[in-house]
């Protein structure tokens, strides 16, 4: 999705430039009324935002082994000498990136020096003195006020650009690129083109957050509050990544649900309806009452008040003080008995979904054996159905997503294509199949599906696939199928047969 | 959501796409005519020999709402075509007089409509058969014969009422193939078919397909996007309806409940101990509890059905015709035996399969005449998870995948074939709450899936009945989604009981119940 959003985001940029063009000559009117708090503090941003630009490779799902490349533009932001700061959508895959200053002029070969898919942030940095030369480091907030008003500021065409933008909300979401909750500042702008680029969004010279996401005239920002605490565990050695909370929750809303459970009083607290993965007694147990989590009390909305935002959804408690493997202490009311429990954050990571939104952690996994082309099951693989994907994808492909298999796999393998060769004859209409056993071994990864087929028995390789509506079974001749294998390769002009 | 399978045989991946063309064929066909006056009845100078015994039939019909389901639809007016048979009676599709509330017959060059009822409705096979309110009416036409199935590239000629005009229409064709096709109407049967060039448009539905002056097909769907492409019924089709119901009920076309599939792979048919000779198809899954399960197994290669050679590729060779092997399954009747020639274990064997009638994937097909059963309680309205209810809560189910619904297009379609243990009666979907202060908190709207209530699972709608009515605690608990976990709800007992008259009047609902 976000590989081909960003192909989308190409295409349209001519367009979105001359709207913009447009809109700002209409906009010189009532801009005139805002120029004075501008003017008062002048930042000179040129000499801190950056252009990024990124070459990554874009996942073809139905051909894993293409490695199509993709380049893209965005924002960077110096936040330290030789460092600049940048949201990580797009670096996950990156084949070469680059910096450029001022909004025109040479490009300088950059390396990235870390990033990180939940908190979907990203440093990076040059080797060339030139660059650095006349840059200094933005001023990040530590706290960022409800509004009024902030600036928007990008490069656009080798000039910066400036526009008001509205503050309208904090919101908890999944982040842009991973799924740890994180607070998002929406704002509001009629800046117009393409948003969610790292542009800053800034007051009085000190930015407030980079933007991670947006339409043309609303966008959210990661506040800088949360930037920095990243950036501060980052270095000194103890990011322990984000986490989540892995139990569901609704609200406590309803009164006779929450005095079933033995709530008396007036309705406060979630309702935990689904536990996470602690088994021990220390985990949480549908039915139970969340009253507190770190210290703040949850309303019956499933929010809690925080010092600093207002009311936000508990979820985000999860990252607001941190990190994952850190204890929180949850205060519950379970079979009629307040007690304390100690919750361990998880760390959210897509290697432990067992069907990973993302795969990028790695060069897309895939096993051509005598022209049956297998994949892991991932979300990534679905989105290759286009952005109509959930649409056009098959449906029991996708619901792996909703409900894990009941044998307890931790991940899936699916059989995506077949390449005509003679060995696999009768078998073109064998698609989109998971595969349950091969040689009566259960199959939950590629790694599972390369030792099965070296244990051939009576002379042929046996694929049982899901119970369900598809084939359920086919074979394999053994003896000849790494000759056959060699020969669809060949002849299909794929690089490698497998890649693991 | 997904489509059933078709019966026995067939190839997964090109019959379910094919379905999906050709259930907006239904809607096309099944689209309601404006109807203009009668105009005035010019005589032909060559008067076809059986116009006199076609007629126009014009049905006023309701369907329910499923997602609100003590409602109807507004009145559909549509018209179709039917024929008169042996014994005075007209035959039509099915789908011409679903979910009638009132049925009109127009008889050939005759102002007057005559009302008419059904006797017998087969959903599986579209067809169904009508009688006069007053049978003397169609004393003196003379009743249509049927005929063979054509041969491919004869010619027929259809006629009926189809849209463009109000007098009958006829048009001429070549039998173009003759295979194993999805029927629209029941969207989870597919039945033999043969197409033709003729035009057969919305109106012709039901209507005689003519060859040598004897039936040889009902028109009956279409494929949009398809140019000169129309479907008609037949003869075994008809045949196998009218025998059906000679013992004064229609039982439907059998089900084995095995899927076949190519055997085609070298190394395939060497493990099964085969020669390449493109005879047999393999057994790759059997419906738990069906008839073939009993007698089959997976990997059984299905040599002959009945005397006909199947061959590897699942088809047989039938009148001259290549068709999925299932059309010899669709000759019988329920209750009798289909001899089998199977290869098992290295060697041929001759098994029995005794036929069944099957309508345990009701639900998933489109269901017709028999309004859903619902239960409401505290403004809870409970149905039954149904394709049709699918397709009302997610405007005809095509938007994809939403969450909310994903979980009911599973529990539907795929966990009675992944783990038929697993999988209820009928399983039950919360489809709305009616708003009123004792559920105003009640915080799952709608569309959810009921997994248990005050600790019972529920298998079926009496399930949730007795769970709320013999329950003695101060407060109903609620389960959903599953299968273990899904968010908790609960109402108060003694509130919901005194509300409920007052949610039926607000509603202007008649009964709390239809069971």
């Amino acid at each position: 999705m976000k590989n081909l959003l960003s192909l989308a985001g190409l295409s349209s940029l001519d367009r979105a430039l001359s709207f913009a063009l447009i809109a700002l000559a209409l906009a010189v009117a009532p801009a005139a009324a805002l120029a004075q708090p501008m003017l008062r503090t002048a930042p000179d941003w040129t000499r801190s935002l950056v252009t990024v630009e990124i070459t990554f490779n874009a996942h073809d799902a139905f051909q894993p082994w293409n490695n199509p490349t993709v380049s893209t533009r965005k924002h960077g932001l110096v936040v330290a000498p030789g460092e600049v700061l940048t949201t990580a959508q797009y670096l996950p895959t990156h084949t070469l990136v680059r910096l450029q200053k001022g909004g025109r002029g040479r490009w300088y070969d950059a390396r990235v020096k870390w990033w990180d898919a939940q908190t979907n942030l990203a440093l990076l940095t040059t080797e060339a003195p030139e660059f650095w030369a006349g840059l200094k480091p933005a001023e990040l907030m530590t706290t960022v006020p409800a509004g009024p008003e902030f600036n928007l500021v990008r490069w656009r065409e080798g000039n910066l650009e400036s526009r008001r933008a509205d503050f309208s909300r904090f919101i908890v979401s999944e982040g842009a690129l991973g799924f740890a909750p994180q607070m998002i500042m929406e704002v509001s702008t009629d800046i117009g083109g393409r948003l969610g680029w790292a542009e800053i969004v800034e007051r009085d010279g000190r930015v407030a957050g980079l933007t991670t996401y947006g339409t043309s005239r609303l966008c959210g920002a990661m506040p800088a509050s949360f930037i920095q605490r990243v950036l501060t565990a980052y270095r000194a050695g103890g990011f322990a990544g984000l986490g989540y909370f892995d139990f569901t929750w609704q609200p406590g809303s309803n009164p006779v649900l929450v005095t079933d459970l033995g709530l008396s009083g007036a309705p406060r607290g979630a309702v935990v309806n689904k536990p996470g993965k602690a088994k021990d007694e220390a985990g949480l147990q549908a039915g139970d009452i969340l009253l507190e989590i770190g210290g703040f009390a949850i309303d019956s909305e499933g929010d809690y008040l925080d010092p600093d935002y207002g009311h936000l959804q508990l979820e985000n408690l999860a990252t607001r003080a941190h990190f994952s493997g850190e204890k929180l202490p949850m205060k519950i009311l379970r079979a009629d008995k307040e007690m304390t429990l100690d919750y361990v954050i998880p760390e959210a990571k897509f290697e432990k979904e067992s069907v990973p939104r993302e795969v990028f952690y790695a060069p897309p996994a895939y096993v051509v054996a005598g022209g049956l082309i297998f994949q892991p099951l991932s979300q990534a693989f679905l989105r290759g159905w286009g952005d109509d994907w959930r649409k056009n994808a098959p449906f029991r492909l996708q619901y792996y997503q909703y409900a894990e298999p009941p044998d307890g796999r931790k991940s899936l393998v699916v059989l995506s294509g077949v390449l005509p060769d003679d060995i696999n004859l009768g078998y073109q209409d064998a698609l989109m199949l998971v595969v349950d056993k091969v040689n009566g071994q259960t199959i939950a990864s590629l790694t599972d599906l390369t030792a099965a087929l070296a244990a051939p028995k009576d002379g042929v390789h046996r694929f049982e696939f899901m119970k369900g509506r598809g084939l359920q079974r086919l074979i394999l001749d053994a003896a000849t199928l790494d000759a056959a294998t060699k020969r669809v390769v060949k002849h299909y002009g794929i690089p490698a047969a497998t890649r693991l | 959501m997904q489509n059933s399978k078709g019966v026995h045989a067939g190839r997964d991946s090109l019959g379910r796409r094919f379905v999906r063309v050709v259930r907006g064929a239904l809607a096309a066909l099944a689209m309601a005519l404006l109807l203009g006056g009668i105009g005035s009845a010019a005589l032909r100078a060559e008067a076809f020999v059986a116009e006199r015994a076609v007629v126009q039939i014009l049905t006023s019909s309701q369907v329910p709402v499923y997602d609100a389901p003590w409602r109807f639809q507004p009145v559909q007016r549509s018209s179709g075509t039917g024929f008169v048979i042996d014994g005075g009676r007209i035959l039509t599709n099915a789908h011409v007089i679903a979910w009638a509330k009132q049925i009109l017959v127009r008889r050939y060059q005759d102002p007057r409509l005559l009302p008419a009822r059904v006797v017998f409705a087969g959903h599986d096979c579209d067809l169904a058969l009508l009688e006069l309110i007053e049978p003397k009416e169609l004393a003196d036409v003379k009743p249509l014969e049927f005929g063979e199935l054509p041969e491919v590239r004869s010619t027929v000629v259809t006629a009926g009422y189809p849209a463009g005009g109000d007098q009958m229409s006829f048009t001429r064709g070549v039998v173009s193939r003759i295979e194993v096709q999805p029927y629209a109407h029941p969207g989870n049967r597919a039945l033999l078919a043969v197409q033709t060039d003729a035009a057969i448009n919305p109106g012709n539905s039901g209507g005689p397909v003519i060859q040598d002056d004897k039936v040889v097909g009902v028109a009956f769907q279409g494929i949009p996007g398809l140019q000169n492409a129309g479907f008609f019924i037949p003869p075994e089709v008809i045949r196998h309806f009218l025998d059906d119901i000679k013992d004064g009920r229609y039982d439907g076309f059998p089900m084995a409940g095995v899927n076949f599939y190519d055997l085609q792979n070298p190394a395939y048919r060497r493990l099964l101990g085969l020669p390449d000779d493109g005879r047999g198809a393999r057994v790759d899954a059997l419906r738990a509890g069906g008839p073939a399960e009993r007698v089959l197994k997976p990997d059984d290669v299905l040599l002959e059905a009945n005397g006909y050679v199947v061959g590897s590729d699942g088809l047989v060779l039938y009148k001259g015709n290549r068709v999925a092997a299932a059309v010899v399954f669709q000759q019988l009747q329920a209750g009798q035996v289909l001899r089998l020639k199977v290869w098992r274990d290295g060697g041929p064997l001759e098994v029995n399969l005794p036929l069944e009638a099957y309508d345990g994937d009701r639900l998933n097909g489109r269901q017709y005449d028999e309004p859903p059963r619902y239960f409401i309680h505290g403004g809870l309205v409970f149905t039954s998870l149904s394709a049709n209810y699918l397709d009302s809560a997610s405007d005809g189910g095509r938007g994809g995948v939403r969450d909310e619904l994903a979980q009911l297009g599973y529990e539907l379609h795929h966990l009675p074939v992944e783990s038929p243990d697993a999988a209820r009666t009928e399983p039950v979907v919360l489809s709305s709450v009616l708003p009123h202060p004792v559920n105003a908190d009640f915080g799952v709207r709608g569309q959810a899936f009921v997994n248990r209530i005050n600790g019972v699972r529920i298998t079926c709608l009496e399930d949730v009945k007795r769970a709320l009515l013999e329950h003695k605690g101060e407060r109903h608990r609620f389960e959903f989604w599953g299968p273990t976990y899904g968010p908790l709800e609960a109402l108060d007992r003694a509130a919901a009981i005194a509300a409920n008259a007052d949610i039926l009047r607000t509603y202007g609902i008649v009964s709390a119940e239809r069971l």
